[in-house]
């Protein structure tokens, strides 16, 4: 920490604080918002962006990684059409939500109230002082829903919470909260619009009731040129389920964090990742998890495929209390190396200090089996598309876990465009 | 040898109830059957009489040789002479199966005050033992239990009995996951250790282990109690008729 | 009260302070005085009679050390240590350098016969056990004695103390010392580079195989004292060696530092196979005195098809930072890894290894188990990595910890980086405890408890004791027994 404040400020840290400062005035915020976003944006200025000597951001040096920041011109675009067919869309540029979707027992805010009002404070805390995305977005956040599931409700149809960018700056932030033994199914997603390159920053709350049973998508397809820092902070509730789908097929220089706390005995949760690396796109998943309470479950398993000069980044560290007994906790984390130019770098970390638990952590790294590869040839099948096969079915053992047939379809049928083109 | 007197039981960690007010009582060179539907009891019984403490007893006694046996821990009770044969036999990996019979020897020789085995009686010994009950050496060399197919680790459980040699067996199961001709091999060693000297209780669900361990004495155990008594009449009659007429008769 | 409850409570009861080698050997020393300066180490490299490369090498790691700061990053915690509050030389007296058997003070040989380590050679012979083994014995600052040099020698193999060697194999140790972990690779390295004392040099010529077991046994008896040692061991084509290393020190109040530094080097087809049974003393069960053991241990896998094998049983030291390493530079090179790590008490073990893959078709293999017990904090930290130009690069790594009681963590910190598409790495780890059911098996089968506990352990830890020369598999078996039960064994 000392070491960088004697370093110059880098042009892309730089571009930061001004982005922060040519915004002054229209940020929305009363005294004590405005307080909080100076202060992030003074511990930006001191501690510069964090480099590999920060354990947290080993794999990402953000300060060397992070060149130049876009201009903040403030324009997000319109809605896309979402990724299951027929589901209600909630887009940070189209404002007010449509009226299907505020069925009863779903309230829906704009997150700019909250923070003109000044109720967001409460939301604006950081995870401490390597979380540079909090602080980021805590800021120059100015967008956002906030989104609240009484209990008991369930959702028809998918909800799409959709942030479009066409170039320059977004930051937005999404408290969600869901009622007891609510159940629906969630996408959270991350597109781009035009050529022009953009640096969003996105952070969701999401706190999962007792016995609630939800499904949580984040699929994340930027541009090639664009910066993505995502953050989901998960509460889980005593008996909820909660089945994360983390999609990456975008993007140039990608940060996902997930950070889960089960608090309520009993959760289950089942969190499952695909990352598609292709370009010179560097991609850094990042997953904390911490068993607080007895007889929770959780699994999590990743599949990576990196292709050209990609490089992927897998940390995940699952943490378990000394009460947290009969945890069972199991962490994959699978890659497929196909690329003599790409890398990929995990870090699996357990941290136990509870006797009666089963944890375990597995990772590899490989290409395509031969065997496979060779079986599949001698059935007549091309080298090509033999391959195309073989990482179609990596994936799609993961994919194909999930229940929704029309959700699983549709991240198919993205991941199949994405290979098609890389492939 | 063995004394149940209006014994109840219950899982220490939730406190429900399974043995409630069981009297059974095995002689010596008895070999008694317990028989009884899923959920009866019947392997919660053989754990209590090995003293697995997941469960307490709340009320009565196990009597074994007319002394209460419930203070003692469960190498106490085996160094005692009661030996279980596991229904499923736990693995422990890094054991050689052959390490672990050798400290099991010794340490209930180490408890009756007697010498340790030497090296070439143990061995011998094993292979007397593992012989009659066509046990390749080989697989004794393997980690306890570990990649095992189901009839070995039966066989591995007998062989265990026969060489350690104990007064009360109490055989959980024994049957299960056995084919014909395992099940007749198991069966003859069970059969060669029946002595005077020895009580042996069976706990098994169907008739067909009894064809080959003739039992002296049936017992149904049904809800934590002994509904039933008679001889092995009674298991065939179970096999014919099922458990419900009993049941009825009973409640 | 289920079982297991109940041998966490007994495990809970057991101090450390069984340990056995606490005891304290009275002789008069001969000490540098306290604090580390440019003079301290003119004094040190004077009293080993050194040449001037030597002091000047020292002299310059001292003024990088006094740059550098103390690594932060494992997962341990101690006070600040106070390097001017040390000794860094302290030797018995009227002994400068190994000598013969007959003219060791008989006051040391006791102290070795006390810890069973063999120093007569004829005794040896004489022995029960058909397999030598060569011993350097290190008494703090000094080798006091090296046996069976004359034989070895007869067969080409140099195995003598550094500080010797730095005397009469100044060409070879030149040319090696530093080439694996170079002077300011870290903070305690670079300090060892400035004040060791002393420690092992082996070389083995080309094409022979070491006929013996070579081993050196490192014993801190002096209060307020480093221990910094220095082992150097190259093994040039075709030739193999078996190195054994032991330690012990005396039960003091007080926090010891030993920071070692160990360089291997194997060049084409040659095989190093270094075992480690690590037994300082650890503190007692509140967590007062014992070592801080940092150490810096690596081997270079210089040549093509040459292997390097790391084996440590850790069941010792306050503090624990070790992570022994392969470079893995030639073709066909071949590194493994095989650990036991014990804590107890307050102990805590930073500990694991670095695979780095970086010729091709190399290959490595990790297999680390731990067992945390009482209040200690257990951590394995490895890194596999594959160069761009490392084709076929092979990792395959098992990580299981085990906890015994509710009041240890057990932690594991794996950086596994592929930068190969022909890279295949494999990393698996587990954390569980002695299940029930294992424990009322073995119970049942009249097996007390406490022994059942050793017997599961032991199987747990199986696949690396097997790793072990037969003569310490046995001693390590039993050092697992006492460091988690004290009366078992």
């Amino acid at each position: 920490m000392n070491m960088q404040s004697k370093r110059p400020i880098t042009a892309a840290e730089q571009g930061l604080v001004d982005s922060f400062v040519n915004r002054l005035g229209s940020l929305p915020g009363d005294q004590t918002i405005t307080e909080i976003r100076d202060g992030y944006i003074e511990d930006i200025k001191r501690d510069g962006l964090p480099t590999r000597r920060i354990e947290a951001w080993h794999y990402t040096d953000l300060r060397s990684l992070l060149k130049t920041v876009p201009q903040d011109t403030g324009d997000t675009a319109g809605p896309v059409e979402p990724l299951v067919a027929g589901s209600n869309v909630l887009a940070v540029a189209a404002g007010q939500a449509d009226d299907a979707v505020a069925a009863d027992g779903i309230q829906i805010s704009q997150y700019r109230d909250a923070l003109s009002d000044g109720s967001a404070r409460s939301r604006m805390a950081v995870h401490g002082a390597d979380d540079v995305i909090g602080r980021l977005n805590g800021a120059l956040t100015r967008d956002g829903f906030a989104l609240d599931i009484a209990d008991g409700v369930s959702l028809e149809k998918p909800l799409e919470i959709q942030m479009v960018q066409g170039g320059g700056q977004g930051h937005a932030r999404f408290p969600v909260t869901i009622g007891a033994g609510a159940k629906g199914t969630f996408v959270e997603r991350h597109v781009s619009v035009s050529d022009d390159s953009a640096l969003v920053s996105s952070i969701t709350d999401l706190k999962v009731g007792d016995n609630a049973e939800i499904v949580w998508v984040i699929a994340q397809e930027r541009g090639l040129q664009d910066t993505h820092f995502g953050q989901i902070n998960i509460e889980l509730g005593a008996g909820a389920t909660l089945t994360l789908f983390v999609a990456n097929s975008g993007g140039e220089l990608v940060r996902q964090e997930i950070h889960i706390r089960a608090r309520g005995e009993g959760s289950e949760l089942i969190l499952r990742g695909v990352n598609l690396l292709g370009g010179q796109s560097h991609t850094d998943v990042t997953m904390t998890l911490d068993h607080l309470v007895p007889n929770c479950v959780s699994t999590e398993t990743f599949r990576n495929v990196v292709f050209d000069r990609a490089r992927g980044v897998f940390q995940g560290q699952i943490r378990v209390a000394q009460i947290a007994q009969k945890t069972d906790a199991q962490m994959a984390c699978n890659t497929l190396l196909l690329s003599d130019d790409g890398e990929f770098s995990s870090k699996p970390e357990l941290e136990i200090f509870a006797d009666d638990v089963q944890c375990a952590h597995g990772a590899t790294v490989a290409d395509i089996d031969e065997n496979h590869l060779f079986y599949l040839k001698s059935r007549g099948i091309g080298d090509k598309k033999a391959r195309a096969m073989l990482v179609n079915a990596f994936i799609a053992e993961i994919v194909e876990e999930l229940e929704d047939e029309a959700l699983i379809e549709a991240l198919e049928a993205r991941f199949e465009e994405w290979l098609d083109h890389h492939g | 040898m063995l004394e149940i007197r209006n014994l109840h039981a219950r899982i220490a960690e939730d406190g429900t109830e399974i043995i409630r007010g069981l009297n059974l009582t095995v002689g010596k060179g008895e070999v008694a059957a317990i028989m009884g539907p899923n959920g009866s009891g019947k392997s919660t019984l053989s754990y209590i009489l090995a003293g697995r403490e997941d469960y307490e007893v709340t009320e009565g006694d196990i009597l074994y040789n007319g002394e209460s046996i419930l203070e003692m821990d469960t190498a106490e009770r085996a160094a005692a002479g009661i030996f279980l044969a596991f229904q499923y036999p736990v693995e422990i990996p890094g054991v050689a199966t052959m390490q672990f019979l050798k400290v099991a020897m010794n340490e209930q020789r180490k408890a009756h005050g007697e010498e340790e085995l030497t090296t070439p009686d143990f061995i011998r010994q094993v292979r007397e033992a593992a012989g009659a009950l066509n046990i390749d050496m080989d697989m004794l060399k393997r980690p306890l239990n570990v990649g095992f197919s189901g009839g070995e680790k039966k066989r591995a459980e007998i062989l265990q009995m026969s060489l350690l040699q104990p007064n009360l067996c109490v055989l959980d199961e024994t049957d299960s996951g056995l084919d014909i001709d395992a099940l007749k091999i198991v069966s003859d060693g069970v059969n060669a250790l029946r002595s005077p000297d020895r009580a042996i209780v069976v706990i098994t669900h169907y008739q067909r282990l009894l064809e080959h361990i003739v039992p002296d004495t049936v017992h149904v155990l049904y809800k934590g109690q002994v509904i039933k008594s008679g001889d092995k009449a009674l298991a065939l009659e179970l096999e014919n008729n099922g458990y419900s007429n009993i049941i009825k008769d009973a409640a | 009260m289920p079982a297991v409850q109940e041998t966490i409570d007994q495990v809970r009861q057991i101090d450390v302070d069984q340990y056995k080698y606490g005891f304290e050997t009275l002789i008069e020393m001969d000490k540098a005085p306290k604090g580390l300066n440019e003079d301290i180490i003119r004094f040190i490299s004077a009293k080993k009679d050194e040449p001037e490369w030597m002091l000047e090498w020292r002299l310059d790691a001292y003024r990088r050390w006094l740059t550098m700061e103390e690594p932060s990053w494992a997962r341990v915690e101690y006070p600040q240590i106070d390097f001017n509050d040390i000794y860094y030389y302290a030797a018995p007296k009227n002994q400068t350098g190994p000598k013969t058997i007959d003219e060791v003070d008989p006051e040391l040989l006791a102290t070795y016969e006390k810890l069973g380590i063999p120093l007569r050679e004829q005794e040896i012979l004489a022995g029960v056990q058909e397999s030598k083994v060569a011993v350097d014995a290190v008494f703090d600052s000094i080798s006091v004695v090296t046996t069976f040099k004359e034989e070895l020698a007869k067969a080409g193999v140099i195995f003598m103390s550094i500080s010797e060697a730095i005397r009469e194999h100044p060409e070879l140790v030149r040319k090696y010392l530093g080439s694996v972990v170079p002077v300011t690779d870290n903070y305690y390295a670079t300090l060892n580079s400035a004040v060791f004392t002393d420690g092992s040099f082996v070389f083995v010529p080309k094409g022979v195989r070491c006929p013996m077991e070579l081993s050196t046994y490192f014993r801190i008896n002096e209060k307020n004292t480093g221990q910094f040692e220095r082992t150097l061991i190259i093994c040039e084509d075709g030739a193999y060696v078996s190195y054994l290393e032991g330690c012990t020190a005396p039960q003091r109040d007080e926090n010891q530092l030993h920071a070692a530094v160990v360089e291997l080097v194997a060049l084409d087809d040659a095989e190093i196979k270094y075992s480690t049974v690590q037994n300082w003393y650890p503190g007692d069960s509140e967590g007062k005195g014992g070592i801080y053991n940092f150490v810096t241990k690596r081997g270079d896998c210089r040549g093509a098809n040459s292997k390097i094998s790391w084996t440590q049983v850790e069941t010792g030291s306050a503090i624990t930072w070790k992570y022994p390493s392969c470079i893995l530079r030639g073709d066909n090179s071949r590194g493994e890894f095989y650990s036991i790590a014990v804590s107890n008490g307050r102990q805590q073990i930073d500990s694991g290894t670095k695979m780095m893959h970086l010729g091709k078709n190399t290959s490595s293999r990790i297999i680390s188990k731990g067992i945390s017990a009482g209040r200690s904090n257990n951590t394995y930290r490895g890194q596999v990595s594959a160069h761009r130009r490392a084709t076929n690069a092979r990792n395959f790594t098992q990580c299981d910890s085990l906890l015994i009681g509710n009041n240890c963590g057990a932690h594991t910190v794996p950086y596994i980086e592929a930068k190969n598409a022909t890279a295949q790495f494999e990393h698996e780890a587990t954390t569980s405890k002695i299940s029930e059911d294992q424990l009322f098996y073995c119970m049942q089968r009249g097996i007390p408890e406490e022994e059942a506990i050793a017997l599961i352990v032991n199987g747990f830890v199986k696949e690396v004791i097997q790793e072990l020369p037969m003569e310490f598999a046995v001693e390590a078996q039993k050092l697992i027994g006492i460091s988690l039960e004290g009366s078992v064994g």
